[in-house]
């Protein structure tokens, strides 16, 4: 409830604050919430699942969206930055739909 | 993102390894609790109790603060991609400099087109000033030739010459000689007894008079002619000329020079039956 209760927040403080993105951060940022997603559905699942463990959690959610950023800064330094960010995508798409099916199979049994 | 990330992140790691042991023990008692101590329970009885009643654990609160984290950069992706003033603010450097080539190009087209059509404007422009000074120049030779034709009046400098014949013996070959004479002299237009003598003017002999085109004239003979004075009055006076000729003949001629003449007899422009102009 209270993890809930923070993206809820952190929602509406995003909203109304509407900080100005660095220019060093803002290719990262879009890839970055798309890795947290994953760890995010990754972590309900394993929740559903029973075997949540929020160290897990902690690591898998940093290390997703360290390693994200990292790989778009690197294409970027390649000359392949929109090509890498689109398999990024790509991968933690699949990864985010297999995760919700699992968790639709646990919520609705079917 | 990776700063605002890491620095809850370093924060939390940092606090980890000194909290973990402190908590080894109240972690089980949470959240191992759930599952372990249950282990019937199905994954949506999980979700509910995660959910309610809501418990402050570590964990919820760590979840809750990456989670805070995740819904603000979220939020601010959104807002920040939604701005349509600045919808090129969260493109990638290569498509910017994409879509800047490709504006430098559609500017580059737009430019030549802009230049092709100045260049028609202009070619238009040219072509009826041309047409405009073409037709001036058109109305200017009309003019210069109707004086040749006949079909306009003239005046300017030249001679009057009057052939008084009281005798009767003026015959057409004189008063032709005459004209050739004042032609050759550079007369530039003639007329005798108001008939216009054109190019294609004949004189013939008709019982005691002359007949010019057909016209018939009689005695006076009076010459209009435009030209320079200079030039034509010595042209009929020269030894064996014209007016000696017409003097053997008992005529009196009278030659006076003038500073206006004026040519108003006209003459029908007359299109040609069978002469086509060759030239194109």
């Amino acid at each position: 409830m209270i993890a809930v209760l923070g993206l809820v927040v952190g929602v509406v403080a995003g909203l109304l604050v509407r900080p100005e993105v660095p220019a060093v951060v803002e290719p990262y940022l879009p890839i970055a919430v798309v890795a947290a997603l994953d760890a995010v559905f990754g972590g309900l699942r394993a929740m559903l699942d029973g075997i949540f463990d929020d160290k897990v959690f902690v690591v898998s959610f940093l290390s997703n969206v360290v390693v994200a950023a990292l790989i778009v800064f690197l294409g970027d330094k390649l000359g392949v930055g929109a090509q890498l960010s689109t398999g990024v995508v790509v991968v933690l798409g699949i990864r985010i739909f297999s995760n919700a099916a699992a968790i639709r199979r646990h919520v609705f049994r079917a | 993102m990776s700063e605002q990330e890491e620095t809850p992140g370093n924060g939390l790691r940092r606090e980890l390894p000194e909290e973990l042991p402190a908590e080894q023990p109240a972690t089980p008692v949470e959240e191992t609790a759930g599952p372990a101590a249950e282990p019937g329970l199905t994954g949506r009885q999980r979700l509910v109790q995660g959910l309610w009643p809501p418990r402050v654990t570590r964990a919820q609160l760590i979840v809750a603060v990456l989670l805070f984290g995740l819904g603000f950069g979220l939020a601010v992706q959104v807002a920040s991609n939604s701005d349509s003033d600045s919808a090129l603010r969260g493109a990638r450097q290569e498509d910017l400099v994409r879509i800047l080539d490709e504006l430098d190009d559609r500017t580059q087209r737009l430019e030549d087109e802009k230049q092709g059509l100045e260049k028609q404007r202009d070619e238009l422009e040219n072509s009826s000033d041309q047409a405009e000074e073409a037709r001036k120049q058109t109305v200017e030779k009309e003019r210069q030739l109707g004086i040749l034709a006949g079909t306009v009046a003239a005046q300017g400098p030249g001679i009057e010459m009057t052939i008084e014949d009281t005798k009767g013996t003026v015959e057409s070959d004189m008063l032709l000689d005459a004209i050739q004479e004042l032609r050759a002299a550079g007369a530039e237009a003639i007329q005798v007894n108001g008939v216009r003598v054109v190019a294609g003017t004949y004189l013939s002999d008709s019982d005691k008079s002359v007949s010019v085109d057909g016209n018939k004239i009689t005695a006076p003979f009076r010459f209009k002619v435009i030209g320079n004075p200079q030039d034509l009055e010595p042209a009929l006076n020269i030894p064996g000329g014209v007016v000696q000729t017409l003097e053997k003949e008992q005529a009196t001629v009278v030659v006076e020079r003038s500073d206006k003449i004026v040519v108003d007899a006209l003459r029908a422009a007359k299109r040609p039956d069978y002469a086509r102009s060759s030239s194109r």
